[in-house]
């Protein structure tokens, strides 16, 4: 290696040092603590006791743990971001990003549940669930189906659904600003060259602007799915108490559950690490699944 | 393959890099500071001297500041009899500043543990007492009261420290204590021919019975939050088998095994399976079904008594409301007078605290003014011998003091009488008993297989 190759490498460590500390000092340090702590009974406070992988062993094994359910719950809700909320996203790019009139105003309105904080859509959906004044309830009695009311938060039939669709909502306008940024980006010389070869617009997004984003729809894919396997918020502002029967828990309630409401800092810690673990594997399995479909063929 | 990883990690830098520029104003930012709300009294405001950190320091000669937290937010019932209290404590001790914050109840759960954990407290602490407190006591985060309880002895009673009492020490000041009353709607109830509260459970069947044949439910109970699930059961419970063995039973002293509970249990059960709750209720929470009980919406409502100063406020619907204790259900092992509560609400001081001696007396003094303003104020009985003119209590909490006279014995709440890990265990049996899931059979075989 040249001198100056070496000098060149040199100065890039030591610019990327201070950030490089930094990334290890807030993320990669606390996950190697959570998975000490996952070794140990401990309350947070008291003294630890080391009981190995006894944690583990009851994390996927107890039932009172509810840990099969949430992680059940995830995945559902990140099956129906990929199916759902996705495609809602995507269509509304695709016809927003062809530069429609009004496209800037709707760009902003299908983006503002984004915007707004977490906590007050779950207060304003709760409105929407509520039993006696809820706006779906009033609507289902106005229009002769008083029948189909119910309390659809305290529901186990109804609850789960009922807090996907607000979780769903909430970030259709986040993926669609990614996939239009996408979409905005295709050259429109090559939208242009295939409409004179004949192509309908729906053949032009097939053929030419889906493909064209692909690395976008895959980030966006990442995305939706990592963003599953650790929703929390919403869910815990409409269902508190994990809904009827634990049926709306996903992992980060149980989570929460188990190191804050319960001071069990070990258990919670574990539930932590298999989290970390769940988003890594699920992030390299997209990468690898749109990788195999590159349409370059590499 | 280097040059890709090194890419990555410069992109990865650079991004790291903006966010940290970008944050790096915003430390101050944070969940608890958008739900809590501050305070600060004293004559000497925020920039007040440098303690004098003395070894025989006392509240009279100290001069400095204390910190304090507490869940008395601005919605809180108890919020103007602290307000009171430390404006009192400022105008008798112009050199101290007390720096006070509020959180809302359940964040605040979660803010003082860490905080315990962190070992970064505040001088003075609002806390629940029995286990909630005894995990900071273990710790050895809390500082021993029994040298500043010698001064207040004489308007403390003793046994109100029973439930932050450990090893023999005492390591809170107790401050309003309440129990779990039945509170009636009597319009609702005259409706159907009744101008008391049922006084034996039969009659009490009775009167549910006819209320729901007239179209009235007769309970509202916040599924949502399980802790409004327990005010019902555990009473049934108490009234089934007794409050010494449901004490044995909360304080560990006797396990979850026992026919009589499964029994009650199941009693408990049949009246959510007759149709007496609301169906609702389980989609909504304490708040909400407090609005319905108070819209007469609910013959009855079963919760604590420090919603007293919420009904007494309500000047439509103070009226009309009556607060009673639920009938015994098995008369050869519980009786009246045997009453879930008791004083629950607790100051506590660090251990940690810069001065801790003064943050005792500090905390003993405005633990008497916040019980004094907080039953005036109808937020509960005080646990303190009360003094000066009481006449202004409403007639809701002279009730509740009234039943407390003829008490025989107390149950503390289940999910402050046991560890926070037990207590979750219990909440979620709670809830399944509630949601017909379980049983009572399969609910005390559930709780003493599970609770570890």
């Amino acid at each position: 290696m040249k001198k100056k190759d070496v000098i060149n490498y040199i100065n890039v460590f030591l610019f990327l040092l201070p950030a490089l500390a930094l990334f290890i000092f807030i993320l990669i340090a606390p996950i190697f603590k959570s998975l000490y702590y996952s070794f140990f009974d401990w309350n947070g406070m008291t003294d630890m006791t080391f009981v190995g992988i006894d944690n583990y062993k009851e994390l996927f094994t107890s039932k009172p743990i509810y840990f099969w359910k949430s992680l059940g719950n995830a995945c559902l809700l990140a099956a129906l971001s990929v199916f759902i909320q996705l495609p809602i996203s995507l269509g509304f790019a695709l016809i927003l990003g062809r530069g429609i009139k009004g496209e800037r105003p709707f760009l902003s309105i299908y983006f503002m549940p984004v915007l707004i904080s977490t906590v007050v859509i779950g207060q304003l959906w709760l409105k929407i669930y509520n039993p006696d004044y809820g706006l779906l309830t009033v609507a289902l009695q106005k229009m002769g189906f008083a029948d189909l009311c119910k309390p659809w938060l305290g529901d186990e039939r109804t609850a789960l659904m009922c807090v996907f669709i607000p979780t769903l909502w909430q970030y259709v306008g986040y993926h669609m600003l990614l996939l239009y940024a996408g979409v905005k980006g295709v050259s429109p010389d090559i939208r242009e060259a295939a409409r004179i070869d004949g192509a309908s617009e729906s053949q032009v997004n097939r053929y030419i602007v889906i493909p064209s984003i692909k690395p976008i729809l895959k980030v966006s894919v990442i995305f939706a799915v990592t963003g599953s396997l650790k929703s929390y918020d919403l869910i815990y502002v409409l269902t508190p108490s994990g809904g009827p029967k634990h049926c709306t828990e996903v992992p980060s309630t149980r989570l929460f559950e188990m190191l804050i409401s319960r001071n069990r800092y070990g258990m919670g810690s574990a539930i932590a690490v298999v989290m970390i673990i769940l988003c890594f594997a699920f992030a390299l399995m997209i990468s690898q699944a749109f990788k195999e479909r590159d349409i370059y063929g590499k | 393959m280097k040059r890709k990883l090194l890419s990555l990690l410069m992109t990865g830098a650079m991004v790291l890099s903006l966010a940290a520029c970008g944050g790096g104003s915003t430390g101050s930012t944070g969940s608890t500071g958008s739900t809590g709300s501050t305070g600060s009294t004293g004559s000497t405001g925020s920039t007040t001297s440098e303690p004098s950190a003395t070894a025989d320091e006392t509240i009279d000669t100290f001069s400095g500041e204390l910190t304090m937290w507490c869940i008395a937010t601005e919605s809180d019932s108890n919020r103007h009899s602290y307000e009171a209290a430390i404006a009192d404590m400022a105008e008798k001790y112009p050199n101290i500043t007390l720096n006070w914050e509020a959180f809302e109840n359940e964040s605040y759960k979660t803010k003082i543990k860490a905080a315990v954990s962190a070992n970064d407290m505040p001088d003075i602490f609002f806390t629940w007492s029995c286990a909630f407190l005894q995990d900071f006591v273990d710790a050895g985060r809390v500082y021993c009261l029994d040298d500043a309880y010698q001064a207040f002895k004489s308007e403390l009673p003793e046994s109100m420290l029973g439930n932050s009492t450990y090893d023999g020490h005492h390591y809170g000041v107790p401050l309003t204590m309440n129990i779990v009353g039945l509170f009636a709607n009597m319009d609702l109830l005259a409706q159907v021919g009744y101008t008391e509260i049922p006084g034996t459970y039969d009659e009490f069947i009775a009167c549910c019975d006819a209320l729901k044949a007239a179209g009235i439910i007769p309970f509202g109970c916040a599924g949502k939050e399980t802790w409004c699930v327990t005010e019902y059961l555990e009473s049934v419970i108490e009234k089934s088998v007794g409050a010494d063995a449901l004490n044995d039973i909360f304080l560990g002293r006797a396990t979850w095994n026992n026919a009589d509970v499964a029994a009650a249990v199941d009693t408990f059960q049949s009246l959510v399976t007759n149709g007496y709750f609301d169906p609702n209720g389980i989609a909504l929470s304490n708040d909400e079904v407090k609005n319905n009980f108070m819209d007469g919406k609910y013959a009855f409502y079963m919760n604590g008594t420090w919603n007293c100063a919420d009904f007494a406020k309500n000047e439509a619907f103070f009226p009309k409301v009556r607060v009673g204790e639920f009938p015994v259900i098995n008369a050869d092992k519980a009786q009246l007078g045997q009453l879930i509560g008791g004083p629950s609400d607790t100051l506590a001081v660090a251990a940690g605290s810069a001065h801790p001696e003064v943050a005792a007396q500090y905390c003993f003094e405005l633990g008497k003014l916040i019980c004094h303003y907080g039953y005036l104020d109808g937020c509960g009985l005080p646990a303190w011998t009360p003094y000066g003119d009481t006449s202004s209590v409403n007639g809701l909490t002279q009730a509740v003091a009234e039943i407390c006279g003829n008490a025989t014995g107390y149950v503390l709440f289940g999910d402050t009488a046991m560890n926070a890990d037990d207590a979750r265990t219990y909440l979620d049996y709670v809830a399944m008993v509630y949601g017909c899931e379980v049983n009572g059979q399969e609910f005390i075989d559930g709780l003493t297989n599970d609770i570890r």
